[in-house]
């Protein structure tokens, strides 16, 4: 995948715009939040992994996916209510 | 100044520091020192800036620069060759009362040329609580000894009368004592190695020496930072403490050659001791910036210079006086690391070269349960059980994390054996192993963590006391970086096996797993315990965060992960999406379950949603 790298799993593209590294699936302008681009899967923290997170009842794991091909952008922990984290890179 | 002899003065000074590390695990007697590596020795200029960074606990670096600055200021004119001064005040310089640091002027042919300083976590301090940790304090006032600066020994002598008098003041002064003397030898050697080479080089020639490693290591940061995209990161975390539910939010701002972190939004100070003072959160976050920015630069106050911190006044990361900051180390200040490293590793991780650099958060809980009473021996015996330093590594971009992995803000923080704990507390383990499934799923898995569990064993009072201070019980402090899952967060139980025996029910005196104990498990996560009888305490730590996407895991990977106990098939199947079948991976099974779990999140909603 091309473009000039600004996460894990982000690139921005010679258009100036935010793309899946994986896929390239456009996420919006570069400079902006990108996270109400993607798709999000919002539950308990308990149900993230097995046993030893039965603790986290009312923590929430927020998932953001790439509407094009699935993969999993980024992860918080987040309390109902509270924003997304954002991140801006500039390149 | 040729380089050569420049590089052999820098190198001088990494080996004094050793040497006074050296020293002052040879003299202590308590395992917080010599088995978990809970201390700190570091160089100082004449102005008391720091010079160069030894290993410990980091976020005393710039703190210990803190109390020397205050030192300087309070002690003007009075500051003579071989004095050693103390000061452990929060809101002076120190992280919390517990952790002492002992200051001492460097001086040849009769002039200040520059400092030594060190901490340990002393054996006691004379708070509410054995062992400094006192989450019933709500002020400072109940919180110990704490002295904004103190002459401990004047020209070489020990003040008899300050000494007594701080003795006067805490439980087992013996044990305070060799504290006290572990870095007074500390400071000695340091002083002496100082003087050997000041005589080799002259003293203009060595303080021209550091002042151009302070400069160097200010110019390569700057590089470093140069090199690196310009941004804006954000991190929480959130700790949950009895009623309260306290947020640290940070959000770091990289422009050019400068970094500024800013605290604004975190919760007000809270009414328990795991607040933290300004000069603990500007500490905080340099534990992590220390290895992961500046891994091959020297860590000295050319890396502070490009620096700047907002700290709200009155939050949980600059409380005002006189708020409790008891339990800071395992509270405020270990989010402020948290956060730190999540918002520096997600910097890390948008830069082509740098992006091997990058992890998810080590050990966020950072737990620490203290025990106190008398031993077997009939010692009264105090201190911290050492599993907190065994940590749990966070996953890197490149590799697992490692399973009881140990932590960033101290690199050579350690476990004792079980043995060495039974021999120190009249406590048997029933069991000590890495916990499945508590390291933070990922392409790259996080660490597993520890369990374990103790009864009391040959007390010559039935038992003991414990001291939980456990946030992180409800909320995951080791955040997953790039996709991954945070880390399983901490959990605490107090096993009423002796109610059970009153009940007539046949208390299982050998169990393997808390599943395994007959006693009814209370969750407990804060306060005072007691370990009496046959009732059980079972402690499971937090796990490293995960790094990347589970579905991007190698199947190979999990399935070793299976083998070696350290992911069950369940959590193989449900996150990661591996199907075993007949102790293999099902290939089949597993393309199909991904595609599946694909799907689902296809079919989820858009955030803006």
């Amino acid at each position: 995948m091309s473009g000039t790298r600004i996460s894990a799993t982000l690139v921005v593209n010679d258009d100036r715009t935010i793309a899946c590294m994986a896929c390239g699936h456009a996420l919006g302008p570069a400079g902006e939040p990108w996270k109400k681009s993607a798709r999000l899967d919002e539950g308990p923290m308990q149900g993230a992994g097995g046993a030893p997170y039965s603790n986290a009842e009312r923590v929430l794991l927020r998932r953001f996916f790439c509407p094009g091909c699935g993969a999993l952008l980024d992860t918080e922990s987040a309390l109902a209510g509270d924003p997304f984290l954002t991140d801006i890179v500039r390149v | 100044m040729d380089a050569i002899t420049f590089s052999i003065i820098r190198h001088r000074l990494f080996r004094v520091i050793d040497e006074a590390v050296i020293t002052l695990k040879h003299v202590s007697g308590s395992a917080i020192t010599n088995e978990g590596h809970d201390l700190m020795v570091s160089l100082y200029r004449a102005d008391g800036s720091l010079l160069m960074g030894g290993v410990g606990f980091l976020h005393h670096l710039t703190s210990a620069a803190e109390a020397c600055k205050a030192v300087i200021r309070r002690f003007e004119g009075d500051i003579g060759e071989g004095d050693v001064f103390l000061t452990n005040c929060p809101y002076t310089a120190a992280l919390h009362t517990s952790d002492i640091y002992l200051v001492a002027p460097i001086h040849h042919d009769g002039r200040l040329v520059a400092w030594s300083a060190c901490f340990v976590h002393v054996y006691d301090i004379g708070a509410m609580v054995p062992g400094g940790f006192s989450p019933d304090s709500r002020d400072i006032f109940t919180e110990g000894f704490s002295s904004p600066g103190i002459k401990l020994v004047e020209g070489g002598t020990m003040r008899r009368d300050v000494m007594d008098t701080l003795l006067n003041m805490v439980r087992a002064p013996e044990m305070v004592a060799l504290d006290l003397s572990s870095m007074i030898a500390a400071n000695n050697v340091a002083r002496e190695r100082m003087g050997a080479l000041i005589d080799k080089y002259g003293a203009e020639p060595v303080d021209e020496a550091c002042a151009a490693l302070v400069d160097q290591s200010e110019t390569l940061f700057r590089k470093r930072l140069r090199e690196l995209p310009d941004g804006r990161w954000e991190a929480r975390q959130y700790f949950d403490i009895e009623d309260e539910t306290c947020r640290v939010l940070l959000a770091m701002t990289k422009e050019g050659d400068e970094l500024t972190f800013d605290f604004t939004g975190s919760s007000p100070q809270s009414h328990y001791g795991i607040n933290c003072t300004y000069w603990a959160s500007w500490g905080g976050f340099f534990a992590p910036l220390f290895p992961l920015l500046c891994y091959d630069i020297t860590w000295n106050d050319g890396v502070l210079r490009p620096i700047k911190m907002i700290a709200p006044e009155g939050s949980v990361v600059n409380c005002t006086r006189p708020a409790p900051v008891s339990l800071a180390t395992v509270g405020a200040i270990q989010s402020v690391n948290n956060a730190a490293c999540t918002c520096i590793a997600k910097m890390l991780s948008a830069s082509e070269k740098y992006a091997k650099e990058a992890t998810a958060v080590w050990h966020g809980s950072h737990f620490a349960i203290f025990m106190f009473g008398l031993n077997q021996r009939r010692q009264e015996a105090i201190g911290i059980l050492t599993e907190t330093f065994g940590g749990a590594g966070g996953a890197r971009t490149w590799a697992d994390g490692i399973d009881v992995g140990g932590e960033i803000p101290n690199p050579i923080g350690r476990m004792a054996n079980v043995e060495t704990t039974e021999a120190t507390f009249p406590v048997r383990y029933l069991f000590r192993r890495a916990r499945p499934d508590t390291g933070g799923p990922g392409r790259w898995r996080g660490g597993n963590s520890i369990e374990f569990a103790l009864v009391q064993h040959d007390s010559p009072e039935g038992g003991i006391n414990y001291v939980v201070s456990g946030k992180g019980t409800e909320f995951s402090m080791s955040e997953g970086l790039g996709g991954g899952y945070a880390g399983a967060p901490c959990a605490y139980r107090w096993v009423h096996n002796n109610e059970a025996g009153e009940a007539g029910r046949n208390v299982n005196p050998f169990p393997t797993e808390l599943d395994e104990m007959t006693g009814e498990a209370e969750t407990i996560s804060w306060g005072v315990f007691p370990l009496k009888g046959e009732d059980a305490l079972y402690v499971r730590s937090d796990g490293g965060g995960g790094f990347g996407d589970p579905l991007e895991r190698e199947p190979a990977r999990v399935q070793a992960d299976i083998e070696s106990g350290m992911v069950s098939e369940g959590v193989a199947a449900s996150v990661y999406g591996v199907v075993m079948a007949n102790g293999a991976v099902d290939e089949d099974a597993t393309r199909a379950r991904r595609e599946a779990l694909r799907a689902t999140r296809l079919a989820t909603p858009m955030a803006a949603e």
